[in-house]
């Protein structure tokens, strides 16, 4: 059968090259995931320097607040200054979704594309209170196709997105809810847990309060800093805070882009792995018959040859 | 040798610590005017100017770090500050800052045109940005 060995000869050759080329795309995810993994542990550093100065300012804020609104008049005010701690009553919801641009990338966009829909369904949400933000292109196109209100698409967030190339996305986000286009805003991303696992997370982002300020991050506070220390602050804590909110906000969303890159990477580079070892076991089950087939042509010739033989004799 | 006090200066943005050093003097413009940071002062938190750093760090040098707004946090001489987007002098791409400058003249001028006055506030802040990089970038 020397049509089905040439055949089968020419699948073990391009499975080959498909399994060269999945096993260069690991490569260069793993690379990149080793990259922006550097790059999110510098982000850190100022994300915590941050939290914990607005913890610290917001505690004494919250506090003065509540005193205040014993008085009365003023805390309407005074509230209204800081739009970002102000609850707004919601009448519509911002979400930013974060996914890809690319596919290859195993069930990462699907993952958030769902647990998205999920999040919308549960809080009773109907396509007209629902701002959606799309980063990333997979995103912005499942969700327009489906008629829902995209206000701002961005594609090409870069392979290790700096905070200089992703601020037009931070600031479009955060202007827009200042200027109540939504009240309330929820960031749905893939967190990355380690390369093998990601998990989905739906954070809500704005309008600051107590609790998404993270409750582990009060307690470690605490830890460390024990004697509160008393700051001398110039101009006044809620001028400060008009100026650190709007800051913390930007790092959040950044910080949860660059999460959700991270995820990204992680899960391209075990999506490549698999289909790598996909095609290494491809490759040897095509052996395995490519040896079968030549072996029962050789049997079959031989006993040509024999028969041949033995006809003459 | 006897020991001054010394203070830990450390810029942080989202893209990592920018610049770190040790000195005894830090000068920075707030929104309210000059502080002076000098070690085992009170801790402080301020916001800050777009304006420039300046920490001692001889005689007569100082290292200067432009940084566009933020805030600035002392306690324990340790002085940490806090900006979107922070670069050293050596770090700033001149041409670019100008390309910069002479977008935001634009933007200005096109929002005084059309009397919009959030575009206008946004243009002016991205043109205090370019000058302070520019000023910074040339001495």
């Amino acid at each position: 059968m020397p049509a089905s060995l040439q055949e089968v000869k020419r699948r073990i050759v391009s499975t080959k090259k498909t399994g060269q080329i999945t096993s260069a795309m690991q490569m260069v995810s793993t690379a990149k995931l080793s990259q922006i993994q550097k790059h999110s542990v510098s982000y850190q550093v100022y994300a915590s320097k941050i939290r914990s100065v607005i913890t610290h300012l917001a505690q004494s804020h919250l506090l003065d607040s509540t005193s205040v609104s014993e008085t009365g008049k003023d805390q309407a005010g005074k509230l209204n200054t800081l739009g970002m701690l102000k609850q707004r009553p919601v009448k519509k919801t911002g979400i930013v979704v974060v996914t890809s641009d690319r596919g290859l990338v195993g069930s990462y966009n699907s993952n958030v594309i769902k647990q998205t829909l999920d999040l919308i369904k549960e809080n009773g949400h109907t396509k007209d209170d629902v701002v959606i933000i799309a980063v990333g292109g997979t995103g912005a196109e499942f969700f327009s196709k489906r008629g829902y209100n995209v206000a701002y698409e961005f594609r090409g967030v870069k392979d290790v997105p700096t905070f200089r190339e992703v601020r037009p996305i931070v600031e479009a986000i955060v202007t827009m809810y200042s200027n109540g286009l939504y009240d309330q805003l929820f960031v749905c991303y893939n967190h990355f847990v380690n390369t093998l696992t990601s998990i989905f997370r739906a954070e809500k982002m704005l309008p600051i309060t107590a609790e998404n300020m993270g409750d582990d991050d009060l307690t470690a506070l605490d830890e460390d800093q024990k004697y509160h220390i008393e700051y001398e602050t110039e101009p006044s804590r809620d001028a400060i805070l008009e100026v650190i909110l709007p800051q913390y906000a930007e790092s959040l969303v950044y910080g949860a882009i660059l999460d959700a890159k991270t995820s990204e990477h992680a899960s391209s580079s075990t999506a490549m792995k698999s289909a790598s070892d996909n095609a290494k076991d491809i490759i040897s089950a095509l052996e395995l018959q490519y040896n079968r087939a030549r072996q029962s042509a050789i049997t079959t010739e031989i006993t040509e040859i024999t028969g041949a033989q033995a006809a003459l004799d | 040798m006897d020991e001054k006090p010394v203070l830990t200066v450390n810029v942080v943005t989202p893209d990592g610590s920018v610049y770190e050093n040790t000195t005894d003097l830090v000068i920075c413009t707030t929104t309210v005017g000059q502080v002076g940071i000098m070690p085992n002062r009170l801790p402080l938190l301020a916001s800050l100017a777009i304006d420039k750093i300046r920490v001692k760090t001889g005689e007569d040098t100082f290292d200067e770090v432009a940084v566009s707004g933020g805030f600035i946090e002392f306690s324990n001489n340790v002085l940490s500050v806090v900006a979107s987007a922070a670069e050293r002098k050596e770090e700033i791409d001149t041409s670019r800052a100008e390309r910069a400058r002479k977008r935001a003249e634009a933007r200005i001028a096109k929002a005084k045109e059309n009397h919009d006055d959030n575009e206008l506030k946004r243009a002016e802040v991205s043109l205090r940005r370019a000058i302070n990089r520019l000023s910074v970038s040339k001495k």
